[in-house]
């Protein structure tokens, strides 16, 4: 347990170390929401419908930016190696970046959704939407989190991880965007969508738990 | 040889071991033999099912002539989920055995069975431009389909972009390929949920209720054994192509050293 505690200490303190990284996510979330308002004609149009599907996506892409490189100061410095050496167990090196990972992103949703709440003039911060946020961030986090351990294996990684990652995160999108959907009133078209998000957010962070001692190793 | 194993025990495992070769020698027996088997069976295989679909098959009534690539259509989509599930065993053999012939026979598998989803879309669009109008829609089955075709594209991709002999980016293809495979249901019933216009199975319905009459059945039947046992040999192919691949790499590194060593020594 303590050293699992010592490696999120590290991981917090990394965080805090490359913020410029994780603020350049937030900037790239932010323009992404006013493209959309330009592309979609946000500002007139009627905004509902469409809010889910923007906020998902901003998302999504924002987190694949930001948490794909989560090992890639460690492979460059050689922190990774250490770590596997050290006698703390491979899911505590996982956890601890799963979670610093997801501190970092839910931070910047809440900024999406404090600005979309503004621009688009639609109460987003409600207890149901940011439940859902929760829910389907550790989600997708936990799946490009063990993706990024690409490290510096694979030429073209920074392409690479959204291509293997978005196809995964199909059921993800489909799930987050109709369960938001229904949080803001909108027509779901039957199926009980939160309980599919619980089910891929249970699948892909027990799975990645349980496949992560695969890919890290010397 | 300090603790010696009671004598009943080690018969009763050999026996039990020599029992499993026993019946695993036709098995065997017919991997040795893949090399003058498969190329003629699939050959009079795929020609009796060509002209079972195109001659012998009956010209179905509402939809015409294009309904003929059925025959093709759905034993491909059998052919790749059959060739996904190769990739899915061998990554874990490979995670489990380190053993770099089953990376070989994973990327074989997913690229033959890449070239079979894409048959089967390509067929479905063929078929669906007459009779539901358009090439494409958004139906469940075709947007599962086209996810699995981009699951593994990527898996390739990823692989193709490291080196044969790496066996960390091996695993990590490993690892990819047991998500992406577990991941097909989920998203099967996501889309499913999100809408659909694919006609049901109609092969897999309760006897006394099957609706395709025995002649059409017969067809497809041939058309699945064709394209399996296509699907087998262009795997048996192409993880051979990839051993001998990681084989010649393996002597030029090594031709590559013993140069690097006589020239040092000179």
């Amino acid at each position: 347990m303590n050293a699992t505690i010592a490696v999120l200490l590290k991981d917090l303190r990394l965080l805090w170390r490359q913020r410029s990284g994780w603020l350049s996510a937030a900037t790239f979330a932010a323009i992404s929401v006013l493209t959309y308002s330009f592309a979609l004609d946000l500002a007139t149009g009627e905004v509902k419908p469409l809010l889910p599907g923007v906020l998902w996506v901003t998302f999504l892409f924002a987190g694949i930016i930001a948490s794909g490189r989560s090992f890639a100061a460690e492979a460059e410095q050689g922190t990774f190696d250490a770590l596997l050496v050290a006698p703390a167990p491979r899911s505590a090196i996982y956890g601890a970046k799963l979670i610093s990972n997801l501190i970092a992103l839910l931070l910047i949703e809440v900024a999406v959704l404090v600005m979309a709440t503004i621009l688009f003039n639609t109460a987003l911060l409600s207890v149901e939407l940011i439940a859902i946020m929760v829910l389907g961030t550790l989600g997708y986090v936990s799946l490009t989190t063990l993706l990024s351990t690409l490290g510096s294996r694979v030429r073209s990684r920074e392409v690479l991880i959204p291509v293997l990652a978005l196809p995964l995160l199909t059921p993800l999108l489909i799930a987050a965007v109709r369960a938001t959907g229904g949080a803001l009133d909108l027509p779901t078209g039957g199926g009980d969508w939160l309980a599919l998000l619980a089910v891929v957010t249970a699948w892909t962070s027990v799975g990645s738990v349980l496949l992560f001692p695969f890919v890290a190793e010397q | 040889m300090s603790a010696r194993a009671p004598a009943g025990e080690v018969t009763s495992r050999g026996a039990a071991a020599r029992l499993a070769l026993f019946a695993l020698r036709p098995v065997i027996a017919v991997y040795d033999a893949r090399w003058t088997l498969l190329p003629p069976l699939t050959g009079a295989a795929m020609l009796a099912m060509l002209v079972g679909a195109v001659i012998v098959a009956p010209r179905e009534a509402i939809e015409g002539e294009v309904q003929r690539l059925f025959y093709i259509h759905v034993p491909s989509a059998i052919a790749a989920y059959l060739c996904f599930s190769v990739v899915f065993a061998a990554s874990i053999a490979l995670l489990w055995t380190r053993n770099l012939r089953f990376d070989a026979i994973a990327r074989a598998a997913a690229g033959v069975g890449v070239l079979f989803t894409a048959l089967t879309l390509a067929t479905g669009a063929i078929w669906g431009k007459p009779i539901w109008g358009v090439w494409w829609a958004w139906d469940a089955r075709l947007t599962s389909t086209l996810v699995l075709l981009l699951i593994y594209s990527g898996y390739l991709l990823a692989r193709s972009l490291s080196d044969r002999g790496d066996v960390q980016a091996a695993r990590y293809a490993a690892v990819f390929a047991i998500i992406g495979f577990v991941d097909i249901p989920i998203i099967n019933l996501s889309v499913r949920w999100w809408r659909t216009l694919h006609p049901d199975p109609i092969v897999t319905r309760l006897p006394g209720t099957q609706t395709l009459p025995d002649s059409m059945l017969a067809v497809l039947v041939l058309g699945m054994a064709a394209i399996t046992l296509l699907a087998l040999w262009l795997m048996a192919l192409r993880s051979e192509v990839e051993q001998i691949g990681v084989r010649s790499d393996d002597l030029r590194s090594e031709i590559d050293r013993r140069e690097a060593q006589r020239s040092g020594a000179a």
